[in-house]
């Protein structure tokens, strides 16, 4: 799974975090390295998606992000669809 | 590194600067950024210029005013990240009293259950093309449950021209589509991006 948007997603479904702290948990949970450009274009794309909003922030300059009800919907969906196909992958190459 | 970040953040298109600089070079600053990241901010600032312009598409629409505001009802073609689409229909009313506004919005999204949004806005300061409000928003769910949060939130004012440009033209007599061609043939706004 190295889509930056559904990596964005995932991270934010355990609590609101700001951008770097994404960054270090995305690397944490999926070993990737998402560089800021690319973080930043997920995050554009998502909060266009109305998938993520910007939270108050009491730091002033970090700007906290949080998952929109429309967002765990959409990543739920695409999970279970990677599930399938991560279940049917393995069930076949046990089966080869 | 300030600097560095200022100039990567130039790249960028001005409404997304608007949006995310503030933000964007802090995270530049908290990072210990390599020349792969510098090739991939280009690339994303790139990106972002070029997108093509995926335009929602207004299937009907009906406007009226009301005192101190308006009324806007409409069903919208959104496409979707996988060339399908989904049908939003919503009516929407707003009234604005001078340093506060209330909106009311109630819509459904694909055909599934309405929701109603509540909005109480405080106006703030306006630091060019955005607006900084104190709001305290109402979701009213439809298992009867009421979440309220309340927010500071940046108001895009060049989407409060395009309204106004919409209901104009709706009083002039125009049809949703006429109003939907004119506004995607005038617009390289982000709003419908």
């Amino acid at each position: 799974m190295s889509d930056p948007t559904l990596l964005v997603l995932a991270s934010l479904a355990d609590g609101d975090k700001h951008g770097y702290a994404m960054m270090e948990d995305i690397e944490r949970f999926a070993g990737v390295r998402l560089g800021p450009g690319t973080l930043y274009g997920a995050i554009t794309r998502l909060e266009q998606q109305g998938w993520i909003r910007p939270l108050k922030s009491a730091e002033d300059r970090r700007q906290p992000y949080t998952l929109s009800a429309d967002g765990r919907r959409h990543l739920e969906e695409q999970l279970s669809e990677l599930n399938q196909i991560v279940r049917t992958g393995l069930k076949r190459l046990r089966h080869a | 590194m300030k600097k560095l970040a200022h100039w990567l953040v130039r790249l960028y298109p001005r409404w997304w600067q608007a949006r995310y600089a503030q933000e964007f070079e802090v995270l530049l600053e908290d990072t210990d950024v390599t020349l792969c990241d510098v090739i991939g901010i280009v690339q994303s600032a790139l990106e972002v210029r070029m997108k093509p312009t995926n335009l929602p598409r207004i299937v009907d629409m009906a406007c009226r005013d009301i005192p101190h505001g308006y009324e806007l009802e409409s069903c919208v073609e959104l496409p979707g990240a996988n060339g399908g689409s989904t049908l939003v229909q919503s009516f929407y009313r707003e009234i604005d009293l001078g340093d506060t506004y209330v909106t009311l919005s109630h819509s459904s999204r694909g055909g599934e259950p309405a929701q109603t949004i509540l909005i109480n806005g405080r106006k703030g300061e306006v630091d060019g093309d955005f607006r900084t409000d104190e709001t305290e928003m109402l979701i009213l769910h439809i298992d009867g449950t009421i979440e309220r949060t309340e927010q500071t939130v940046k108001t895009w004012l060049k989407y409060r021209a395009i309204v106004d440009r919409v209901r104009d033209k709706y009083r002039s007599g125009q049809s949703a589509e006429d109003i939907f061609r004119q506004i995607r043939a005038a617009s390289d706004n982000p709003l419908w991006s």
